[in-house]
């Protein structure tokens, strides 16, 4: 039986197919999100089944997760990024006690129980301070992509203290540091501390091994480890962090 | 939205279709009306009877906090009206004197004094202005500029003897303030007759938030929180809250809750206008059986003992107790919300905090603690402000709240199930032992 998880993100759209049967991902697919949400989530819904020959109707069930969620048509339902997520990394990690996702533009900290329910979640409100979006303005100020900005941190021996992590404030604080003749890197490495403190301090006190970390963020080398610092806790990376929580919303379609 | 100055301009419309002359006409149309329908033009309502009292020269008392005793204010021959503003559109004007970074309750009620928008703040001869928070008692320093104010020191340690005595003293103090501007004696008898009135009505109240604790209930929280009036005992209203309680308890129909998860709203207050977290609590799922916070049962648990010596005193014992944040430490919150609990069988807790509103936002530490960890309840914290820009994100949480509440439920069940066998297979083992 083909089950389907569609996660609707605010960068990009994934698609997970979970054959309930066997219990493994049959096919799964990734693309930037664009305008037209609703016709871009369903061109890879299709292509994603085009690469098994698959069509709609072999599909038994659609949960669609994600901001995007309800924009769905073809979707059965709908349930919500927490559930899912958790349900995501506990098919690849049964132990997991913690996850920290860092997507697009929002940041979440799941806690779990010892059956795998969510006992209590955190999530940024209003403003994308601490996610994506962060690193990538200050990406774009310092004229580099992700990864290059990822590497430009590991170089650094000395980085500085980004205190603003509003986005706008951050700008113009980077500004004020490159003006003072702060290396690059050194900003780039202070830029992913403050990412890793906000949320350490969205963490708390009460944070228990082991710690799973999840989004498109997880995908740079070194936040993991500046994470793991910020923590006081060892950081394990999912395997294809981006795809989780889509592979959750599969397996709540599944019924799992 | 609702705000005044619109109810306003629509109660004008509405008065030129049915003209004054026919009132006993307008009387019986009153009869038949839903308490629904009437509550749902509450502040033109109270307009009505606020600018008939004017009129007959009974003088208008703003008041912005569920400790102002409203009694004192009714035996003086004043009207008593709430001023809280719940609209974010009048933000903008009040941001013209306050930083931003404060709480929106203080900055809408602010903004309709810039934009001179709300006819009750318009109409008041006199502001009761209570230091229940740091952000109001300094926004009273700039609207009294203007407005002729009184204002009402709460003292803050919840278990001082000296802080009782003192807030004593304060209400005495309102007194003899509402005696010399208004130039009236207020006598005992007066005053006993106000407190009889708000009982008649906190007793009403009750009994209507009471229906939220039935399995199924009648209505929805979001109805049950328009069933409230900016002005007390307005006769027509307590005829109204009569006519609900008739209604809703001798309906035989099925209620509302259809499968909805039961939730507790705590924290600050949802002033008329600003309910929108409550609509998307109850929008996606939810039942809100419960409102902990002053527009909800908080003022309205306790009555002003009619018995005692001294009324003065039974009215400032009353109002002190009020569990506000504000307060420290403020144990008595803990010990309703326990209470509360027990009545109304939540499966959930949301707790709002308007944004910059430290004392809740301090607070909620200690509730989180209490609810996750005292009472097994999950809890979630919702901070915002009077925009919409985080509906979609506030909703996602919710869901998220409520999704979580069913799997611990489904969880239980089978727990339950898993119990239920293992007492018929060890009460088998044991009759086969018999045999």
């Amino acid at each position: 039986m083909i089950c389907c998880g569609i996660d609707v993100g605010s960068r990009t759209v994934k698609v997970v197919l979970f054959n309930s049967r066997t219990g493994k991902i049959v096919a799964s697919g990734i693309r930037d999100q664009g305008a037209d949400q609703e016709a871009l989530a369903a061109r890879l819904f299709d292509s994603v089944l085009k690469k098994r020959a698959l069509r709609r109707r072999d599909v038994s069930g659609v949960v669609a997760t994600g901001y995007g969620r309800q924009i769905c048509p073809f979707a059965d339902t709908t349930v919500t990024e927490i559930t899912c997520q958790a349900k995501g990394v506990l098919r690849l990690a049964p132990r997991a006690m913690t996850v920290i996702d860092i997507g697009g533009q929002d940041a979440k900290l799941l806690r779990l129980d010892r059956d795998g329910v969510v006992r209590d979640f955190a999530m940024n409100d209003r403003c994308a301070a601490g996610t994506g979006r962060f690193l990538e303005v200050v990406a774009a100020r310092l004229g580099v992509g992700l990864s290059e900005l990822d590497a430009m941190a590991s170089r650094s021996r000395k980085p500085s203290v980004i205190n603003s992590t509003c986005v706008v404030f951050a700008e113009s604080e980077i500004t004020g540091l490159l003006a003072a003749g702060v290396a690059a890197r050194d900003i780039a490495a202070g830029v992913r501390a403050s990412l890793a403190s906000r949320a350490s301090r969205m963490a708390g006190r009460d944070v228990e091994d082991p710690v799973v970390f999840t989004g498109g963020v997880a995908l740079l080398p070194g936040m993991a480890a500046a994470l793991g610092a910020a923590l006081g806790h060892s950081v394990l990376v999912a395997p294809q962090p981006q795809m989780t929580c889509a592979l959750g919303a599969a397996l709540c379609a599944a019924g799992l | 939205m609702n705000r005044p100055g619109k109810d306003v301009k629509r109660r004008a419309v509405a008065r030129q279709a049915c003209c004054r002359g026919t009132a006993p006409a307008a009387r019986s149309r009153r009869q038949s009306l839903s308490p629904f329908r009437w509550f749902d033009d509450m502040i033109s309502h109270c307009l009505d009877y606020a600018e008939q009292a004017k009129a007959s020269r009974r003088p208008i008392v703003g008041i912005m906090c569920e400790y102002t005793p409203r009694e004192i204010i009714m035996a003086a021959g004043a009207v008593p009206v709430c001023l809280c503003g719940g609209d974010a559109d009048t933000i903008a004007s009040a941001e013209k004197h306050l930083p931003s970074n404060l709480c929106p309750l203080i900055k809408s009620t602010y903004g309709y004094l810039v934009e001179k928008a709300n006819p009750f703040l318009e109409m008041a001869d006199l502001i009761v202005a209570e230091t229940t928070c740091d952000g109001k008692k300094k926004m009273y320093e700039l609207m009294a500029r203007s407005r002729p104010m009184f204002v009402l020191e709460l003292p803050q340690k919840e278990n001082d003897a000296d802080a009782f005595i003192h807030w004593k003293a304060q209400v005495l103090a309102l007194k003899v303030e509402l005696e010399r501007r208004f130039d009236v004696r207020i006598t005992d008898c007066a005053l006993r007759a106000a407190i009889r009135d708000m009982n008649e009505e906190r007793s009403l109240r009750r009994r209507l938030a009471s229906l939220m604790k039935a399995e199924d209930p009648p209505l929805t929280g979001r109805r049950l929180l328009d069933l409230k009036s900016s002005i007390s005992c307005i006769p027509e209203d307590l005829a109204m809250y009569r006519n609900a309680l008739d209604f809703l308890e001798s309906r035989k129909r099925r209620g509302v809750s259809n499968g909805r998860v039961r939730v507790l709203v705590t924290g600050v207050p949802m002033v008329h206008g600003a309910e929108r977290v409550l609509d998307i609590v109850e929008e996606h799922g939810g039942l809100v059986v419960c409102m902990e916070n002053c527009t909800g049962v908080k003022p309205i648990l306790e009555d002003v003992d009619e018995s005692g010596p001294d009324p003065i005193e039974a009215l400032a014992r009353k109002y002190w107790k009020l569990p506000c944040s504000v307060k420290t430490p403020n144990e008595s919150r803990i010990e309703s919300l326990r209470h509360l609990v027990g009545e109304y069988r939540p499966e959930c807790v949301v707790e709002l905090v308007w944004q910059a509103c430290l004392t809740y936002d301090v607070e909620s530490d200690a509730i989180k603690t209490f609810f996750t960890e005292g009472m097994g309840l999950p809890y979630l914290k919702i901070e915002t402000d009077y925009s919409l820009s985080d509906s979609a994100r506030i909703a996602v949480r919710v869901e998220a709240l409520f999704e979580i509440v069913r799997r611990m439920g489904a969880r239980r069940e089978k727990g339950g199930a898993r119990a239920v066998r293992a007492v018929a297979a060890r009460s088998a083992a044991a009759n086969r032992r018999m045999s």
